[in-house]
Order: C-alpha cells, then sequence, then structure tokens
C-alpha cells in the first residue's frame, strides 16, 4: 500500500513538474540555414553579387538602375510574410509603419516615381522577377524555382555560414 | 502503475504545451496569414503548372560557398501582364486644420488662411493633391495641385510642381517643368502638405515665397540630377536652370504690398554626400544666381544664394541644420547687401507614436528686397502624435524675438492628414 502511495505522488510531482515545462512559453526557434532568404533578381540581369549596403540601398530607392541603364524593379511581400519582416529587420531598421512613411515621403518628394509593387505570395514574386527585367525580391530560399538568379549578398549565398538574410 | 504514471506525464505536458499555445494570439495571426497564402498560391497554381519548370533542390539552396545553381536560362515572360508600369494617374492629398493664437502687436500679417487683424484662428491653409503617372519603366509625371486657403477663406490654385521626369541611370535623372528648386535642402525634401514635415509650419527663410519665405522656391525649366561616382562617399549633383518669378507678401503686418522680384533666368548648382557609414546622413550646398528688379523698379541686383547643410535624418531620429547667405548687388550704386539666416531642427520618436521636437531660426535681413523682416529670431518648442499611418496631431510654441518690433508668443495646434 505505502509502495503504491508513494507511486502515485511520484506521478503526481512528474506531472506538476511536466505541466509546468509545457506551459513555459515555447522559445522561438533559432532561424536554420534552410530558413535563408535568397535575393533573385532576372536571368538576364549581369549582376551576380552585392554588398549589404547596395541591397539596403536598392531596397530604399537610393540606387535605381542596374548595369546597362537597366531599371530597378522593387518587388516585397505583403505585411505578415517572413520575407517582409526580414526586409525591415535585418536590410532597412524600420518598423511596419515607419517603411510606409518613409516611402510616402520619397515618392512625393519626387525622389522615385513609386513605391515597391507588394505581393501576396512568394509565386506571384517569382512570377514579377521572371516578368521584369530590372526585378529584385527576398524569397525563401526553399520557394526559388527556374526562370531567377539567386545572388550573393556579401560573396554569400543562402545556406552559407553568417549569410545575413537569416 | 508506470504506465498510469507515464500516461498522466504526457498528459500534462500536452494540457501544458497547449495552454502555452493558447497564451500567444500571435500565432494566430500566422495561421491566418499562411492561410491567406495557401489562398492565394492556390490562386497561381493553374498559371504556374502551364509552365515548364523544376524545383531547384534544396541541396542547391543550402549548397555552402559554392556558385550560383546553374538554373535553366528561361527568357523573360513575354505575357502582357506588366507589373513595372500602372497604367492611369494616382492621386494623393494632403490636408491640415491649423489653429493659431499669436500675442504680437501690431498681429503679424496673416498668411496661410489665418484670418486678418486676428489674434487667434482657425485655418485649413493648403490642401494639396499629389499627382503620379508611370509612363513607361523611365518615365513619370510628377504634379502636385495647392489650393491655398486665403483670409477670407477664399481659395487660390496654384500648379505647384508638374514634371515630366525621366531617368536615363542613376548617373542622369531629368526633369522638365515646373520645380521646388534646389535653394535649400527643405524645399527639396518637404513640399506642401504639412503631414510631410515634423513641425506645425516651415522656418522663416525656407518657407514657400508666395507664404512670405525669403528664396526663390519654384521655377519654370530643366532640373538634372544624379550621382557622382565616389565610392562610399556617395555624392550626388544637381543642376537647375529655369525662369523663376518669386512674389512674397510682407511677414510684419505693416500691410505693405507684396514684393515682386521680377526675376531673370536662375540657375543653381548643388553638391551632397550621403556617405554609406552612416545611413541617414547628408551634408552638402548649392549656389543659386539670378538676376531682379524689384517691383519693377529703378534697381537691378544680381540675387546669389550660398547654402549649406548637414542632417542625419532616419525613422526615428531628425537633425537638420542649414544656412544661408542671401546676398544682393546693387547694379546702379554698387552696393552689396547680406542677408545670413539659419535654423536648425531637432526631433526623436518616443514609443512609436510620440515626437517632440525643437527648432531655433535666425534670420539678419539686412536688405531693400526684405524691409519687413529685419532681425528675426527665436526657438520653437513641440510634439507631434501620430494617430496612425495617415493623421497627427501637433501642439507648437513659438518665441520670435524681433529687432524693431516687441518680442511675441504663437501657439499652434494643427491636425495634418494624408488621403
Amino acid at each position: 500500500m505505502k509502495k503504491h502511495k508513494n507511486a502515485v505522488t511520484g506521478s503526481i510531482v512528474v506531472g506538476a513538474l511536466a505541466l509546468l515545462a509545457g506551459m513555459m512559453p515555447a522559445q522561438s526557434p533559432q532561424p536554420k540555414r534552410e530558413d535563408d532568404l535568397a535575393v533573385i533578381v532576372n536571368p538576364v540581369n549581369s549582376v551576380d553579387s552585392i554588398s549589404s549596403v547596395e541591397l539596403r540601398k536598392y531596397f530604399t530607392g537610393e540606387k535605381r538602375s542596374w548595369r546597362a541603364n537597366l531599371p530597378v524593379f522593387l518587388v516585397v511581400r505583403a505585411p505578415e510574410a517572413r520575407e517582409r519582416a526580414v526586409l525591415l529587420s535585418h536590410v532597412l531598421h524600420m518598423t511596419e509603419s515607419e517603411y510606409k512613411q518613409y516611402w510616402v515621403k520619397k515618392v512625393y518628394s519626387g525622389e522615385v516615381p513609386r513605391e515597391p509593387l507588394v505581393l501576396f505570395s512568394n509565386g506571384t514574386q517569382l512570377e514579377a522577377v521572371r516578368t521584369e527585367r530590372g526585378g529584385i525580391a527576398l524569397i525563401s530560399a526553399k520557394d526559388v524555382r527556374s526562370g531567377v538568379k539567386t545572388i550573393k549578398i556579401d560573396g554569400l549565398l543562402p545556406g552559407t555560414a553568417d549569410y545575413p538574410l537569416r | 502503475m508506470w504506465r498510469i504514471f507515464a500516461i498522466g506525464s504526457l498528459a500534462a505536458l500536452l494540457t501544458g504545451r497547449a495552454l502555452a499555445q493558447n497564451t500567444q494570439p500571435s500565432e494566430l495571426d500566422t495561421i491566418k496569414a499562411l492561410l491567406q497564402e495557401v489562398a492565394d498560391l492556390k490562386a497561381r497554381v493553374a498559371a504556374l503548372e502551364a509552365r515548364h519548370e523544376q524545383p531547384v533542390t534544396g541541396e542547391a539552396a543550402n549548397a555552402p560557398a559554392v556558385e550560383p545553381p546553374k538554373q535553366p536560362e528561361v527568357a523573360p515572360s513575354e505575357s502582357n501582364a506588366e507589373f513595372g508600369v500602372f497604367r492611369g494617374i494616382k492621386f494623393a492629398g494632403f490636408g491640415a486644420l491649423s489653429f493659431k493664437a499669436s500675442d504680437a502687436r501690431p498681429p503679424e500679417s496673416a498668411l496661410l488662411g489665418f484670418r486678418d487683424h486676428s489674434s487667434s484662428s482657425f485655418a485649413v491653409g493648403d490642401t494639396s493633391l499629389f499627382i503620379t503617372s508611370h509612363l513607361n519603366s523611365k518615365a513619370s509625371v510628377l504634379g502636385e495641385i495647392t489650393f491655398s486657403e486665403t483670409a477670407e477663406q477664399g481659395f487660390e490654385i496654384d500648379v505647384e510642381r508638374l514634371l515630366l521626369k525621366y531617368e536615363l541611370n542613376d548617373y542622369l535623372k531629368l526633369s522638365f517643368g515646373r520645380y521646388h528648386t534646389a535653394v535649400s535642402y527643405y524645399n527639396q525634401v518637404f513640399h506642401h502638405g504639412q503631414w510631410l514635415q515634423t513641425a506645425v509650419d516651415r522656418p522663416l527663410v525656407v518657407e514657400f515665397s508666395d507664404h512670405g519665405g525669403l528664396l526663390p522656391s519654384q521655377a519654370v525649366g530643366v532640373s538634372v540630377t544624379g550621382q557622382v561616382p565616389s565610392g562610399h562617399l556617395g555624392l550626388n549633383y544637381i543642376l537647375e536652370y529655369g525662369t523663376s518669378d518669386t512674389h512674397r507678401p510682407t511677414v510684419d503686418g505693416s500691410g505693405s504690398a507684396e514684393i515682386e522680384e521680377d526675376n531673370g533666368q536662375s540657375t543653381i548648382v548643388g553638391l551632397f554626400a550621403r556617405p554609406d557609414g552612416l545611413p541617414g546622413l547628408e551634408a552638402g550646398g548649392s549656389f543659386y544666381h539670378d538676376r531682379i528688379q524689384p517691383n519693377g523698379g529703378p534697381l537691378h541686383m544680381g540675387q546669389s544664394v550660398v547654402s549649406a547643410h548637414v542632417v542625419y535624418v532616419t525613422p526615428r531620429y531628425e537633425f537638420i541644420n542649414e544656412g544661408f547667405v542671401v546676398q544682393h548687388n546693387v547694379q546702379e550704386t554698387g552696393q552689396t547687401f547680406n542677408t545670413p539666416a539659419f535654423y536648425s531642427l531637432i526631433s526623436a520618436k518616443l514609443g512609436g507614436r510620440w515626437r517632440p521636437y525643437f527648432r531655433y531660426q535666425y534670420v539678419n535681413a539686412n536688405s531693400p528686397v526684405f524691409p519687413d523682416v529685419k532681425l528675426r529670431h527665436g526657438p520653437s518648442a513641440g510634439l507631434r502624435y501620430e494617430l496612425n499611418d495617415y493623421v497627427a496631431l501637433k501642439a507648437q510654441i513659438d518665441r520670435t524675438l524681433r529687432s524693431s518690433l516687441a518680442a511675441f508668443n504663437a501657439l499652434n495646434f494643427q491636425l495634418a492628414f494624408r488621403f
């Protein structure tokens, strides 16, 4: 009887500990290499590698053309998408609200003709970059398909150590 | 017994995990976003299946330090879908409701829609319609039409900017039409639409000339800008050649008539740097020159404006400093009049919505072209609150010291919005 009571007590204690452990907020997993975001451009674009600074300049509208006078065409994901979150936090260092206000001021100062094109899926991002010769977009490396070209950032491809868009 | 123990522990663990998940409402948003994305993707499946494509393998995407995978060269789609060009005209607007109370004696001139001979009044001020139209990947049109409220609550329509813009590349960008001159940093970056600027109003020296400002703020002609190959220094140039026709009302409440400068052709040369090492920093200057004949009178003058600016602007911080010397050389007498001026504005965003700011401005007008201004200087302190991405509330206190009249204080409130 005593043995049975000890077992029940032990079960309750361990169960309570397990319950507490389960109630602990789930820690956000560290991004893995397979979560890397690729920077894609149209295959006709002769650029194969850009720096982080250049990436920021493209996505802030400071650089507006590729080589051979090819106009840059910016494509971004809509709010809530991971690609957009990484663009804002790793590249532009802005909040969503700051990003919107930035582009309103940029367009109406006359510095750029339009805001980046906002799309709701990686599929449409791929299609836009395939269609537009000057297109550039951030997309999950797992979703990269043919018809676009992945370029290096600071000499690194997605999946390598120290890749900046993770 | 151990089976009971194990099952109990597992049940407790799962229950706890479920409870923990229930405490994270952001995951619901994520699920909603994912569902939306799935719906979008389903809508694209038919089109995507029609294309001949093979997924790039995970190994290729994850391959460390290798050249980009040799993906099949697929010619850009010849479909009629043009992601890059939006046909038609896009409108956006900016408006504001302002209230101003001042203890100036006699009252200063009523500008920007405020009532004459009144110590306090409401005004709508300038309502601006911005028009953009994308012609092709390199050409666009930008228009800015402003409805300016008068002291009698009438409205005057003015085409502030109308530009056909063509960007050959980063080094050569051409604009043809009516533009806000590069005579100052503020004039280039902040246009009509009080929502765009942090403070309630513009510093006097860079106020639009038809609202009492000292500089020729508009011209019709050609503007050429672009980058200068300069590596990490980030040099840019500006060249403008056009015709301005500056007319400015007096600001001191004396009731004097507007001053018509009868400007000739104007030339602007400017250079500024945006170093890669500190995003948001810009330093530069410009030189403006034209010839004027104030009010068609007997005097002919050469007018030159030298400006220099150092600004640091990020989404969170704003530190704008700009200085000027306006020089008038009278051809008939050989006299030279110099008018130095500067302003400095600093602000920081607190908690995402609040932005306190402080500004100091100084003008020491020593020219027959600015007889109403003389020495004026003083601080402004204010607070801007963003209700959302479209509406901002501002409150501002000004103290202005004048050399020929008593100092005065002003209290301003403004509801500025875009639509």
